[in-house]
C-alpha cells in the first residue's frame, strides 16, 4: 500500500487521497470491463466496417442520442470512470518498471484523467446548449 | 519494516516481472489500458467532429474506418475481454455474497458478470443493429 512512499515520508505524512483514487480505479474497472466490449464493438468495429444500419448512427441520431442526459451518463461512464483505471494502472505499471517519480506520474496520469474528463463532460455541454 | 531492514533490500531491477509467467500476465493486465487509452482518445475525437457538423462526423467514421485504427481497436476490444476475465474473478473475492444464509458460488457471480456483458451488448444491438 505505501511502497510509493520513502520510508522517512511514511512515518508523518497519511496518504489520504488514496481510498479516492482506489474508488475511482474500481469503478472504472467495472464499466471497462462491463460497458467497453459492447460500446467498442459498436462504435469502433462494426460502425466504420457498415455493419450497422445506415441510419443507426447518422449525424443527426448520433447527435440526438450524445447531446443529452443519457448521453452525459455514457460519456461518464465510458470515458471518465475508466480514464481514471487506466491513469491508475499507468502510475503504478510505471512504478513497477521503474519510470519517473511517483509523486510526480501520479500528478500527470490524475490531472490528465481529470482534464480529459472535463472536456468530454463539456463537450456533451456544448452540444446540449447548440 | 524498521529502517536498518529496508537498508538491505536491493531495488528491483526494470525486468524483475519477466521471470515469471504470473508476473508476466500481471503486466499484460496492466497493459491492456494502452489501447483502452487509444479508444477513449478516438471517442473525444468523435465528439468533437460530431460538434463540428454532419461532414466532420463522416470524416471520423471514414478515419475509424482506416486499417491501423480498426485494428488497434479490435486490439481493445480483445484488451477489454482480458481485463473483464480478470476482473470479474476478483469480484467474488472482495465481496463474498450471501443469500438466506448459504453463501453464492463464485462461478455464479462471475456468470452473472459476463451475463452483464451480454445485457449491455443486446441493449446496444436494440439502441442501433435495427434498420
Amino acid at each position: 500500500m505505501n511502497k510509493h512512499k520513502p520510508q522517512h515520508e511514511l512515518q508523518h505524512k497519511q496518504a489520504f487521497d488514496e481510498p479516492l483514487w482506489w474508488g475511482l480505479f474500481s469503478a472504472g474497472g467495472v464499466c471497462f470491463a462491463v460497458l467497453l466490449p459492447a460500446v467498442i464493438l459498436f462504435i469502433a468495429v462494426l460502425l466504420p466496417l457498415g455493419l450497422l444500419p445506415a441510419n443507426a448512427l447518422n449525424y443527426e441520431r448520433a447527435s440526438a442520442l450524445l447531446f443529452s442526459v443519457p448521453g452525459f451518463l455514457f460519456v461518464g461512464a465510458v470515458i471518465c470512470l475508466p480514464l481514471f483505471h487506466a491513469a491508475h494502472r499507468l502510475r503504478h505499471g510505471l512504478f513497477d518498471i521503474s519510470v519517473g517519480s511517483d509523486a510526480l506520474n501520479k500528478k500527470l496520469m490524475y490531472g490528465g484523467a481529470a482534464l480529459l474528463s472535463v472536456f468530454a463532460l463539456g463537450l456533451v455541454i456544448a452540444g446540449m446548449l447548440s | 519494516m524498521d529502517k536498518s531492514s529496508s537498508h538491505r533490500l536491493l531495488p528491483l531491477k526494470r525486468n524483475w516481472w519477466l521471470k515469471h509467467r504470473f508476473f508476466k500476465l500481471y503486466m499484460l493486465r496492466e497493459a491492456t489500458v494502452l489501447p483502452l487509452v487509444f479508444f477513449i482518445l478516438c471517442l473525444l475525437a468523435g465528439m468533437v467532429a460530431l460538434l463540428q457538423g454532419a461532414e466532420s462526423w463522416q470524416g471520423w467514421v471514414d478515419f475509424m474506418g482506416s486499417p491501423i485504427v480498426l485494428v488497434l481497436n479490435l486490439l481493445a476490444l480483445a484488451a477489454s475481454l482480458f481485463h473483464a476475465a480478470t476482473f470479474f474473478v476478483l469480484f467474488p473475492r472482495v465481496m463474498p455474497l450471501r443469500i438466506a444464509g448459504h453463501s453464492l458460488p463464485d462461478q455464479a457471480i462471475v456468470a452473472g458478470q459476463w451475463a452483464g456483458v451480454v445485457a449491455v451488448a443486446l441493449l446496444f444491438f436494440w439502441l442501433l443493429g435495427r434498420a
